[in-house]
């Protein structure tokens, strides 16, 4: 699932520190699960706002909800009876809720909650490590299931490098060498003649290389 | 007890007791001392359906457990854990708390006891007195408090400690003004405002019939007055421990303040304990106290955290006893990173100095004579049997040992040697609390066996009106009931203007004021005013809900409401007794409390208490001498029981032991527990038995099991659970080990002596090393059991040929309790123990067929190499492998694998999950006499918990509103007890019967989807908004 981290209150006071109406909207989906932006971290956000807006002597209204998913504009639109009385709107949601929802409703400032980070998984609760860089073109299959794209950090698709110490990645001892990895894991599995053919070149035009990216899945369509 | 004897018990406990021409036994035990052992086998045996009358000498329960400020190695404070149970105690309706009481004496036989007890007037009314405290506020005269040991004064008209439970006052005859100047004074009575005092009461004696009795009177701690070169009676400034365990209490005589008692009053900057002051000495006590050490580092520790400067503390001790569960790491820790000193030197004079302050002169390791100065001088006071115990043991006609401790035998740890009477705690030998905890529910166990036909005979049961039918969409009719507490609020809060004020806030209907709003009486108006005013909830502005609201509740009840629609404003303790220099202030926020307490009662739900349905059945995990004393216990109390061991057959690590220490032969001993265990018709024994599933909760659980040989699965269902997995011998990887034949541990020499002693005769020089694989960095634990074992088998060998020279290597001999007395006699018959350092090892050589152990003689400070026939490792005990069990039953485990308990001092059987609980080497290194107890009380416990079939589900549970869950598993992995689960759906679900209403999930989701009955966050949010 995505995973985010909150922002900083400080820069959420920065942003909606003039305004008197504000809607705290979080989102029941990743951010949820992840713990950055669920219905609860919403009312915690709308609760410190209304602190530091007390403190500064100001009346200003903060409210708070939670939609279902803010990526459907069929959940975004639980907010469109309501939306009109606000000055803006943070949204808790990861970058494409936040997105959708300021397409959905063009004419409201909305503002980000929280810093997108990255697909991942729970390590442990609030232990969240990246897996997958969502290249279009998973070959996971020929790399013993670990994604040498997401896990080297140079994205080679022949290593390692020599960078790789014991295991470890020289750009830190706490992150493991992804190629180490893979070597280890396709000797568990008996794989490791996949290392005496070499991955050919890869076509990024599928990653981020062929610019914004779209599916259109025509056996899907209404 | 004789085997003879405990058969002929045992047999007739089976027939029920039922013997020709004799009475059905009596459903009702008498527990004789009110400590916590006394108030742990009350509660255990009052939950198991037997009546309890709680005799104890004193005018309140508690025992010396109340008096201390914290205890080991936990550091929880002594009252804060204990009170609870003094209150379930004080509550329980099948518990008769007799106090001041004492026995004098009894007749008949078990199960049919006739026993007369005395009960000297209290010249207060039980029934009237409701606590207030005037009576002591007003009595003229004082006298020294014995609860603060002499250090503070009280009244003659008391009650025993602020907690004490009854929390009712006593006139004290012997010092009372009235009594010893004829009839003048009666203060007392003149200033109660409940009619309670009465000098016309006359002491009384009542015949009580019961079916067992227990005695566990506790200990006194020594008089080192006694040892007049300490000068303890003369120099204000040396004090006891359990004075200073006073000086500590929040409680005690300087309110916490840490001061020395001498005149100047001052905050002592350096104070010594000396350690074994009556203890290990043949003139006073022979005997180790076995909880002196713990107690003198634990109040080390908290000195220094009570100073607020660099306060310096000194132990004098000979050998550091920390053998208990994660009691080394304590020790470890208070001398390398909390600064206390350690010094090994035994004190002969405490001498003078200038300003009340205290010189001491010993002679450290090395032999160089040293002097320093102290402010204070602690003496780490021994355990001793009181004379009131010893004539209590002599009146109930049990025997006792040559230390006027009450005899019982290794594998009958708790029966007195007369049938029907059991001992358990302080009286039966030196121990602390945990431990005393453990016999209390194994002398309790031992009841259930013998008694377990008449249980709910003799006990009472409330009768309750059917409760009325409150809907939420019902208007709220709230009444509010304003205490006054005697002068205690209402001296400072102006209780009439509160009254006043409740009226005008929202849905109430009815307010009135009492003095009392906790007496019986006014329980009784409160009944008729709901009535009468049709209330559906009940708000009382008074004390603390901890002691109080259940009472209110049960009013809730008799008048036919749900009990959770009840709230109390705890105007006293969080108001009046804090601010009662600012009265206009106090009784602002008495408004606001009772303001918030109304908020949150109109949005109260009644809520129903399921009745928990409870299979019968237990299983016991481990077919060690543990386990099967689980079982066979559980069976005599009527249980049927599966045991399940996973070798081929019954018995565990007591098979490789020949005898204990007090000479019993233990193969004798097992090959009969294995025939009562193979013959018993309510047990069940699957041997090659490994558990493979697990699920279920309290009183429903599910065990999969694949049983050998032939492996085939098998599904248990059961109520309860015990583990008794028991311990391994550590195989050394140090010593050469498994070099020579003659390199063995502990277990090997006993097989060895058992197979071939001749060959041992012949032996001219053994030695033993202690501490193998224990108190290390790798395992830091203490083993417990290595240091009286290296003791027995050195006699054992010794026995064999005198002239054989045997010669220990130890860190610290810990040879607790009575086996100090073994320790001695090995001295005494030429066996040599010499200390070796952590960081300087004895050295063993292997040389062909040769061995030879170096070692650095402490006094000589020169290492000595010497040839030796044998060399005897005594290896660490370590727990079995049950990572896996752990992982399927959900139980936890620590460092080292033991199985943690749900509270290291009051609950040492019992897991945080209920219906599971632990004995023997699964819990920690123990003796057989020790597993055979904790085992009894698992199953004690284990019964208990079976036997009480109208235990409900509290109605204070967690629930998840299941559309908005995103399955994020942060309540699965934040919950203490592992309740809430996934479920097929893709949403949380918690079951009521295993939630606890602790509310960490509901305060840690996300999603906000959980939320906790009665704790809703409407309700808690409700105060809060009217409080703003």
């Amino acid at each position: 699932m995505i995973k985010a981290i909150p922002k900083p209150i400080e820069e959420i006071i920065e942003n909606v520190k003039d305004c008197d109406k504000l809607l705290i909207a979080g989102c029941d989906g990743c951010v949820t699960v992840c713990e950055a932006g669920g219905l609860k971290e919403a009312k915690i956000l709308a609760s410190a706002l209304r602190l530091y807006f007390t403190q500064g002597g100001k009346q200003a209204q903060v409210d708070d909800t939670s939609l279902t998913r803010q990526c459907e504009k069929e959940y975004l639109a639980q907010l469109s009876d309501r939306i009109d009385q606000y000055d803006a709107v943070v949204s808790l949601a990861c970058g494409c809720g936040v997105q959708y929802l300021a397409e959905m409703y063009d004419k409201k400032v909305i503002y980000p909650g929280v810093d997108t980070c990255f697909m991942g998984v729970n390590e442990e609760r609030g232990l969240y490590s990246e897996r997958c860089q969502a290249c279009g073109r998973c070959i996971l299959a020929e790399t013993g299931g670990i994604c040498p794209i997401a896990r080297c950090s140079k994205r080679m698709l022949n290593g390692p490098c020599g960078g790789s110490d014991k295991g470890k990645c020289e750009v830190s001892k706490d992150v493991p060498c992804g190629w180490e990895l893979i070597y280890e894991r396709l000797k568990t599995v008996g794989q490791l003649d996949r290392f005496e053919n070499p991955t050919v070149p890869k076509d990024w035009t599928t990653s981020r290389d062929g610019g914004p990216r779209k599916i259109v899945r025509e056996d899907l369509r209404i | 007890m004789s085997k003879e004897k405990e058969k002929a018990a045992q047999d007739q406990s089976r027939k029920g007791g039922n013997g020709k021409g004799a009475a059905a036994p009596v459903g009702a035990v008498m527990v004789v001392g009110g400590g916590v052992a006394g108030i742990q086998a009350s509660l255990d045996l009052a939950n198991s359906g037997f009546y309890v009358h709680l005799v104890e000498a004193k005018p309140a329960i508690g025992g010396v457990m109340a008096q201390l400020d914290k205890t080991f190695p936990t550091n929880d404070c002594s009252m804060c854990i204990l009170s609870p149970k003094l209150v379930e105690c004080g509550r329980h309706l099948n518990i008769e708390i007799l106090a001041p009481a004492e026995v004098q004496s009894i007749s008949g036989e078990p199960g049919n006891f006739k026993v007369q007890v005395a009960q000297p007037a209290r010249y207060i009314d039980l029934e009237k007195c409701i606590g207030c405290g005037l009576c002591a506020e007003k009595c003229p005269q004082k006298v020294p408090d014995e609860f603060n040991q002499g250090l503070a004064m009280r009244k003659s008209a008391y009650v025993l400690y602020p907690q004490a439970v009854p929390q009712k006052y006593a006139i004290e005859k012997e010092t009372c003004i009235y009594f010893r100047k004829g009839g003048k004074c009666k203060a007392c009575e003149k200033f109660c405002p409940a009619d309670a005092v009465d000098f016309e009461q006359k002491d009384q004696v009542r015949e009580l019939e019961v079916g067992a009795v227990i005695m566990t009177p506790g200990f006194q701690t020594f008089d080192p007055a006694k040892y007049s070169s300490y000068h303890y009676a003369q120099f204000p400034n040396v004090v006891t421990s359990l004075e200073f365990e006073r000086i500590l209490s929040a409680s005690g005589p300087f309110a916490g303040h840490l001061v020395r008692p001498s005149k100047d009053r001052k905050e002592p900057k350096k104070i010594a304990w000396l350690q074994c002051v009556g203890s290990r000495d043949v003139k006073t006590h022979s005997y180790c106290s076995a909880v002196c050490c713990m107690y003198a580092i634990k109040e080390a520790v908290i000195a220094k955290e009570h100073a607020p400067y660099d306060l310096d503390v000194a132990i004098f001790f000979m050998d550091m006893r920390t053998f208990g569960k994660d009691f080394e790491q304590y020790y470890n820790r208070a001398k390398d990173e909390q600064g206390v000193r350690f010094i090994r030197s035994r004190i002969h004079t405490i001498d003078a100095a200038p300003n009340d302050d205290l010189l001491i002169t010993y002679l450290d390791e090395s032999g160089e004579k040293k002097s320093e100065i102290f402010d204070m001088v602690v003496m780490s006071v021994g355990m001793e049997v009181s004379r009131k115990a010893k004539q209590l043991a002599q009146t109930l006609g049990v025997d006792i040992n040559q230390h006027d401790f009450v005899n019982t035998t290794p594998f009958a740890p708790v029966d007195a040697s007369k049938p029907g009477i059991y001992a358990c705690g302080a009286m039966q030998g030196p121990k602390d609390i945990p431990e005393s905890v453990m016999q209390a529910s194994a002398a309790a166990g031992a009841v259930s066996a013998t008694l377990g036909e008449v249980r709910w005979t003799k006990t009472k049961v409330r009768e309750t009106p059917p409760q009325k039918d409150i809907r939420p969409e019902d208007q709220p009719r709230i009444g509010v009931f304003v205490c006054n507490c005697g002068i205690n609020i209402g001296g400072i809060v102006d209780v009439p203007g509160l009254r006043d004020y409740a009226a005008s806030l929202p849905n109430v209907v009815y307010t009135t004021d009492n003095l009392f709003t906790c007496s019986q009486d006014t329980q009784g108006q409160i009944t008729k005013i709901i009535e009468e005013e049709n209330l559906n909830r009940v708000v009382v502005a008074a004390c603390t809900p901890i002691t109080h609201e259940a009472l209110f509740r049960e009013t809730m009840i008799d008048a036919g409401l749900n009990k959770y629609l009840f709230e109390m404003a705890n105007i006293r303790n969080q108001d009046s007794w804090v601010h009662m220099k600012e009265p206009e202030k106090a009784t602002e926020k008495a408004k606001d409390l009772l303001r918030m307490a109304v908020a949150r009662a109109s949005l109260l739900k009644p809520l129903v208490e399921k009745p928990l349905t409870i299979n019968q059945r237990a299983l016991v995990i481990g077919g060690g001498v543990a386990g099967m004393n689980a079982a066979l216990n559980l069976g005599d109390q009527g249980f049927e029981t599966i045991i399940l061991e996973k070798e081929d057959q019954l018995g565990g690590n007591a098979r490789r032991v020949h005898h204990t220490i007090e000479g019993q032969e233990v193969q004798g001993y097992l090959e009969d527990l294995i025939e009562k265990v193979g013959n018993h018709p309510k047990l069940q024994i699957l041997t090659g038995a490994l558990v493979v599933g697990f699920s279920g909760y309290k009183g429903n659980f599910t065990t999969e099991v694949l049983v050998g040989p032939a492996m085939y699965e098998r599904k248990i269902d059961h109520g309860v659970t015990v583990v008794a997995t028991g311990g391994r011998e550590y195989r050394p990887r140090e010593f050469s080990y498994g070099e020579h034949p003659r390199i063995m541990t502990q277990l090997e020499l006993g097989d060895f002596l058992h197979e071939h002693p001749e060959e041992a005769a012949k032996w001219q020089r053994v030695t033993f090393i202690q501490c193998v694989g224990s108190r290390n960095k790798e395992n830091p634990n203490c083993s417990r059991i290595c240091c009286q074992g290296a003791v027995k088998y050195a006699l054992q060998l010794k026995g064999l040929n005198p002239e054989m020279d045997v010669m220990t290597l130890y860190r610290d001999m810990r040879t607790y309790g009575f086996l100090e007395d073994y320790y001695r006699e090995s001295r005494e018959k030429g066996v040599l123990f010499s200390r070796y350092k952590l960081e300087d090892p004895p050295q063993v050589e292997v040389d062909g067929d040769q061995l030879s152990v170096t070692f650095v003689d402490h006094v000589l400070e020169r290492p000595i190499k010497m040839p030796v026939d044998a060399v005897i490792l005594s290896a660490a005990a370590l727990p079995n492998d049950t990572e896996e069990l752990a992982s399927l039953v959900k139980i936890p485990r620590n460092a080292a694998g033991f199985f943690i308990e749900a509270h290291a001092k009051l609950r040492p059987v019992d897991f945080a999950s209920e219906g599971i609980f632990l004995c023997g080497m699964a819990h920690s290194p123990k003796l057989i006499s020790e597993s055979i107890a904790q085992s009894m009380a698992a199953a004690s416990r284990a019964g208990a918990f079976l036997a009480d079939t109208t235990q409900t589900i509290s109605g204070v549970t967690a629930y998840v509103s299941p559309e908005r869950c995103a399955a994020c598993l942060v309540c699965v992995r934040s919950c203490p007890y592992h309740v809430p689960q996934i479920t097929g759906d893709n949403v949380s679900e918690i079951n009521p019967a295993l939630c606890q209403g602790c509310g960490t999930c509901a305060s840690e989701c996300p999603a906000e989807v959980i939320q906790v009955s009665h704790f809703e966050d409407d309700q808690i949010a409700a105060k809060i908004k009217t409080l703003y």
